[in-house]
């Protein structure tokens, strides 16, 4: 029987409505049997995708940890060809995307983020993730926001130690950034909710130091400290920051604790050196004799001007017949023979204005050699660092 | 609506009354009651039904989505890329096996479904045997898995629209019911197959019931609608693809957007030629060669994911999803593009079972994504991403091949979620379907129905179509017009002069009506000649027209009235001119044929 024949043998009419509700009560039974089945089907069948998508996951995790993100980016697809809400996979293969450098790799790791991300807003491994996206993307507004997520979120082992590294990597992030006010607002939150960890406290105060903060650097490294009065990495940084700061009476006690803790620290050891020499170099330290001060004074214009010349024979720059227009060494060096008869005077209350004089051409000796002739050393350092602090107190 | 099922109510209704009889003069009234509240009922249980049809397609698109999925790992491995051995013979193999199937068990499963669905609710009652939708679902899970460049979600639109004439059968609703039942299934199959709804409702009212009718959207979207939640139920409610961020920054470029709608347009021209030119000379080889059809196109396309583009093989949803993230450079999309129109064409014209939707979204996706790849180059300053480029594509392709302009804006905004990306779909759809329609004007679907020798109708054609208006048929308003306050013997005196036989008359307050010459003459004889026009007439007045109608709707009162009014619609009293029935005639014999063109191809039939 072909179609047409069938169509012409359909009823014209028919009284369906008279047994409506046995229809739709058999209807829904078929309805209901036929939805248990499915629905176990699509168990069962989903369950063997689940299976088929683990062995295939773990085949790229493998990869991955071997460092190899790319090779894992198959093996993650397909795992989420088979489980595709699987939230672990999406966030393994964002991560391998992150990481395979590949084009467009970042785009669509972003969308696996975004994607999980909608349903997690608050994870902090997916905001923890969004963000280190944001990092390779330099996305300093995305970045703040989803690292700040995932500080606040919600972490499913070990929420402190989580959102503290979090932390920690956004002020790395920022002070690559040069944002070092932002780090420095950052730092000021994690330095007061550290708990009594010496390598913690370490870790901030020497990102203190980075960021020049250098009187909570020292407090943070006093911090470590009283955990551990013998760390020579505090000592030594307490040093470093005094040292910058200028201040160098402190910057000698921690820098000689620092090397008798550790000996073989030379960096603290040259600070030391060069700390104590600026403190026996300094003509206007307080506690000092007259005698002493004329000496200092004496003894700084006396090392200048030999900073000078042998500048002036490295630089191939003769300083006796002046040219015109002559030289910056050349003038100097004028200036320096002007002020030499006037030392005579250094005890005459005349002639009062002379120290400051004579340490300002030290200093301006000691920065145009340090320009032309390379970084200073020994007493000449010392010498600079001393001018750099009475410019600063004249600031 | 109460004429159509009234023996049907009466006979079923009549038997069963059991309450004191009423009087013999009341009966009709008391059937027309029945026969109301019968038909109400019917109305009321065909949309419960829609329900059912919706969520038996649903539960039939679940399994027919999981039987591609099994297949598809079961015959190329559980790999995206599968082994040498298996790319090639995979899809040869099961090519076979489906030419066998579809030649000595299923006949009527080739094609995409959705012709078949059109012609079941045009052609043969609603009627769409159940075998199909069995044959169907097992040719294309098997050919869509082994690699054939097909869709699931055509086949999708037939499987529902099989299940719901079968359903309407062994109910046995009345044909009318059962022809309006094809459609509310094929909206509910492809629904949940392209787990978008509204896409599905208009896909079904644009291109298979092919006009727009209230009487059956309600049971469409009801069907669709359930569909889709079943669908949800067991899949899930994600997308089919992760959906990129897309953004318009500057309006300026819409341009880029304009150009990619003429580059789909003519890949959709070269993709709808290509199909149209060798399917009818394929089937036109002798019949021993259509059981090697397939394998051949199957090896074909086998070979081509060998040379290493496996992307093209099936439905190709994971790749459309790849080339949203940027994971194909311009080249690589540009030839998936052009690869899978080939591998398409292909297992179509083979005669393999399977739907047009996916690859054409392929296609639109890649070449999408090639084309905005190419613009960014040109002109970095643009700010469109390759995912946006590749929706916007598929929305290119979907207006310029399948030529449903509607559908394809929502079926971009249901993909996509994303309410920005409205304006480049619209005008990217609008320039492609424009350009397409100018190169190739009768859309793919209707040259394959025609093809097959059916003249089915088209909504497209429909929308061609220049309607002949009133206006465009009315003459001038008559010279004379008589005023209802006067005489009979001044109207006498008025048309003397006169040959007309009929005059219109002017009714107070408003109104027309008709004088006859020989009615006059008549009553005049009869010493009337003081009465007044208004009080002779009949009650009865003339209906009128106006100019913007339908000619059609001028027929039926041209045929019972010598002369029609046509009046302003602002202003009932002022007459703009007026319509007779030789006038309706000679307008219709004035319009040239509007049969449509029939395509030269040799005709087959499925």
């Amino acid at each position: 029987m072909n179609i047409a024949s069938r169509t012409m043998a359909l009823p014209p009419k028919t009284p369906i409505v008279r047994r409506t509700p046995v229809v739709l009560a058999g209807l829904t039974a078929i309805a209901v049997v036929a939805f248990i089945l499915v629905s176990r089907l699509v168990t069962r069948y989903r369950a063997n995708e689940r299976q088929v998508a683990w062995h295939v996951f773990e085949e790229g995790q493998k990869y991955y940890r071997s460092g190899d993100p790319t090779r894992a980016l198959d093996d993650f697809r397909t795992a989420l060809v088979y489980d595709p809400d699987n939230t672990r996979y999406q966030l393994d293969l964002a991560r391998a995307l992150r990481d395979s450098g590949q084009p467009g790799s970042l785009d669509e790791a972003a969308s696996y983020l975004s994607a999980l991300w909608q349903t997690k807003p608050d994870d902090g491994v997916v905001n923890l993730a969004l963000a280190r996206l944001a990092v390779r993307r330099d996305s300093i507004p995305d970045a703040l926001r989803y690292y700040h997520n995932a500080i606040y979120g919600a972490w499913n082992s070990d929420p402190d130690a989580n959102r503290r590294s979090a932390r920690f990597e956004l002020i790395h992030f920022l002070m690559q950034q040069k944002a070092f006010a932002q780090a420095e607002s950052e730092l000021i939150s994690i330095s007061q909710s550290l708990p009594p960890d010496p390598a913690l406290h370490l870790q901030v105060a020497g990102l203190y130091s980075a960021i020049a903060d250098y009187d909570r650097a020292i407090s943070a490294y006093d911090q470590v400290l009283k955990l551990d009065p013998h760390n020579a990495a505090a000592l030594a940084g307490a040093g470093n920051a005094a040292f910058q700061m200028g201040r160098y009476r402190t910057a000698q006690e921690y820098l000689t604790r620092a090397v008798e803790a550790d000996p073989n620290d030379s960096q603290s050891q040259h600070s030391l050196e060069t700390a104590q020499l600026v403190l026996s170099a300094d003509p206007f330290r307080r506690r000092i004799t007259d005698a002493e001060r004329d000496r200092r004074l004496l003894a700084a214009f006396e090392t200048a001007g030999k900073r000078l010349q042998s500048c002036a024979v490295s630089s191939h720059v003769d300083l006796k017949p002046p040219a015109s227009p002559a030289s910056p060494l050349q003038t100097l060096q004028s200036r320096w023979d002007a002020l030499h008869p006037r030392l005579k005077n250094l005890r005459s209350s005349l002639d009062t204005d002379l120290p400051d004089t004579i340490m300002d051409l030290v200093a301006q000796i000691e920065r145009e050699t340090t320009q032309q002739c390379g970084p200073p050393a020994g007493l000449d350092l010392a010498l600079l660092l001393v001018s750099r602090d009475r410019d600063t107190v004249d600031q | 609506m109460t004429s159509r099922s009234t023996p049907a109510s009466a006979s079923a209704v009549a038997p069963s009354a059991s309450p004191p009889r009423p009087a013999r003069g009341n009966l009709p009234r008391r059937l027309a009651r029945l026969t109301l509240h019968t038909d109400f009922e019917e109305e009321r249980f065909f949309l419960i039904l829609a329900v059912f049809i919706g969520i038996f397609s649903g539960l039939a698109v679940v399994c027919f989505r999981l039987a591609i999925d099994w297949s598809r790992v079961a015959l190329l491995g559980l790999y995206p890329h599968p082994s040498p051995l298996r790319l090639l013979a995979a899809p040869a193999l099961v090519g076979l096996l489906v030419a066998v199937l579809v030649i000595h068990v299923f006949p009527a499963v080739r094609g995409s479904g959705i012709n078949q669905t059109k012609a079941a609710l045009y052609i043969f009652n609603g009627y769409i045997p159940f075998r199909s939708a069995i044959g169907k679902f097992l040719c294309c899970a098997l050919a869509i898995g082994s690699g054939q460049s097909l869709g699931p979600e055509d086949p999708s639109l037939q499987i529902g629209a099989a299940l719901a004439s079968g359903l309407g059968r062994r109910l046995e609703l009345s044909r009318e019911k059962l022809r309006l039942l094809a459609p509310v299934g094929a909206a509910a199959g492809l629904a949940a197959a392209f787990n978008a709804p509204i896409s599905a409702v208009l896909f079904v009212i644009e291109e298979v019931i092919g006009r727009w009718s209230a009487g059956i959207l309600g049971s469409v979207v009801l069907s669709a609608v359930s569909s889709v939640v079943v669908m949800r139920w067991f899949l899930g409610a994600d997308a089919i693809f992760r959906i990129p961020v897309t953004a318009l920054v500057r309006p300026a470029e819409l341009l880029a957007y304009a150009a990619l709608g003429i580059v789909g347009a003519f890949a959709a021209i070269i993709f709808a030629k290509a199909i149209c030119y060798f399917r009818p000379r394929l089937r036109a080889l002798p019949r021993w060669t259509q059981y090697l059809q397939p394998a051949i196109a199957g090896l074909l396309i086998g070979i081509i994911g060998w040379l290493g583009f496996p992307q093209v093989m099936g439905a190709g949803y994971s790749s459309m999803d790849q080339a949203m993230h940027n994971q194909f450079t311009w080249q690589v999309l540009a030839a998936l593009a052009g690869l899978k129109i080939l591998a398409t064409t292909l297992s179509f014209v083979s005669g393999t079972p399977g739907g047009m939707f996916a690859p054409t979204l392929f296609v639109g996706a890649m070449l999408g994504g090639s084309v905005g790849l190419i613009e960014q180059h040109f002109f970095p300053h643009l700010t469109g991403t390759t995912g946006t480029y590749c929706l916007v594509g598929m929305g290119v392709l979907f207006a310029a091949f399948l030529r449903a302009p509607m559908t394809s804006v929502f079926m971009v905004l249901e993909v996509s979620g994303n309410y920005q990306i409205i304006v480049p779909v619209i005008i990217a759809n609008t320039v492609a379907y424009v350009v397409a329609r100018s190169l190739q004007p009768t859309p793919i679907f209707d040259v394959l129905t025609r093809q097959d020798g059916l003249v089915l109708p088209s909504l497209e054609e429909q929308r061609e179509e220049e309607i002949l208006r009133v206006e465009d048929a009315m003459m001038p308003p008559p010279a004379l017009i008589l005023d209802a306050a006067s005489s009979l013997a001044e109207a006498h005196a008025r048309i003397q002069s006169l040959s007309d036989t009929s005059f219109l008359v002017h009714m107070a307050p408003s109104g027309w009506n008709l004088l006859r010459r020989d009615d006059l003459d008549r009553m005049l004889k009869e010493g009337k000649s003081e009465l007044t026009l208004r009080s002779v007439l009949p009650l009865q007045q003339l209906p009128i027209l106006y100019p913007d109608l339908p000619l059609d709707t001028a027929v039926r009162p041209a045929n019972q009235f010598a002369i029609i009014p046509v009046v302003n619609r602002a202003n009932l009293r002022h007459l703009e001119g007026v319509i007779t029935r030789e006038n309706v005639l000679a307008s219709y014999n004035a319009e040239p044929p509007t049969t449509p063109n029939l395509d030269p191809s040799p005709s087959t039939t499925q």
